[in-house]
């Protein structure tokens, strides 16, 4: 049971990072900036992100409290 | 080849350890960092190569690992994956053209850490207890009416909606407000989202003074001693993904 928790809080501090990198910070436009276009992997970020912390908490690993997810 | 930006950072009179870090640090494809200086403030950048790789989720993280590292010995301004230049030339532009907002963002978020907070409770079971709570309180407005006409049940359904979920927002409200007050000690730059989903009733962001950071911890820790019904998932310290604000064309 224990594992699974720390399985998950990994999960959702990747899913942090990524949701970081891929949607905050310094956004650079204009011509002399070419994109990579990856719209599918941005959309995939946000959404897992807010469904994994809802699924822990829907799979009651809650009983076991999750300690500060300190990276 | 294009050049993948990562960071722009506050170099001020420390180039030769900005040199010697970026030497110890592999960017991704396993590709060499550089820096692009201009007055006080440097972009670091790699080449990349686009056509020939695919673009995937452990980019993104190797990315993210080296602004983390970058993090650790100064101060930043992430940029979002996938920022690529044609040029050291085009760096080059842009760090002259919008110094001024750089230097600003970069004042802003100095010597601070962002951390994130959600704050999850168990919705079914939450709600139920708010709406057993409310249920008194419904069958008193039951009372007011006479007749069991098809009008009035769908009238008292509603009002019993209203109720119930005027009574969680109030209960969602006060928790936020107790959390808020608590960490407003600490005097943070937040970010608040609530109710994002259901079960996450606060999603938060907070910049602070890095000395802060032990005390902020002791905070959370002591609302969840307060709140077992609460689920408090903190992470960080981050890097100030979130309190950059700047969009440059």
């Amino acid at each position: 049971m224990q594992e699974n928790v720390i399985d998950q809080s990994k999960d959702i501090t990747i899913l942090e990072i990524l949701d970081r990198v891929l949607n905050k910070g310094v956004v650079l436009t204009g011509d002399i900036v070419i994109s990579v276009a990856d719209i599918d992997l941005v959309y995939l970020g946000v959404k897992l992100l807010l469904s994994s912390v809802e699924t822990m908490q829907k799979n009651k690993l809650n009983t076991v409290k999750p300690s500060l997810q300190i990276k | 080849m294009d050049k993948i930006i990562y960071a722009i950072l506050i170099s001020n009179d420390r180039q030769d350890e900005l040199t010697r870090l970026l030497s110890g640090i592999r960017g991704i494809s396993d590709s060499n960092l550089f820096n692009i200086t201009y007055n006080d403030i440097s972009v670091v950048a790699s080449d990349f190569s686009s056509n020939k790789i695919i673009v995937d989720k452990e980019f993104a993280i190797d990315y993210a690992r080296v602004i983390e590292d970058l993090a650790q010995h100064f101060t930043l301004l992430p940029v979002r994956f996938g920022t690529l230049m044609e040029s050291p030339d085009a760096i080059n532009e842009i760090l002259i053209k919008y110094y001024d907002e750089f230097k600003q963002n970069l004042q802003k978020v100095e010597n601070k850490y962002e951390f994130s907070l959600k704050v999850l409770w168990d919705y079914e079971k939450c709600s139920g207890k708010i709406r057993l709570k409310t249920e008194s309180e419904d069958q008193n407005a039951a009372k007011l009416f006479h007749n069991n006409s098809v009008s009035t049940e769908y009238l008292l359904k509603k009002i019993k909606e209203h109720r119930f979920e005027s009574a969680l927002l109030e209960h969602v409200e006060q928790l936020i407000g107790e959390i808020s007050t608590r960490l407003a000690q600490l005097n943070p730059i937040h970010k608040f989202q609530k109710m994002v989903t259901p079960n996450i009733i606060l999603d938060a962001v907070f910049l602070l003074e890095k000395h802060k950071k032990d005390e902020f911890i002791q905070a959370i820790d002591h609302l969840k001693s307060q709140h077992d019904d609460l689920n408090f998932l903190l992470t960080g310290p981050w890097p100030p993904y979130n309190f950059v604000e700047i969009t440059l064309k």
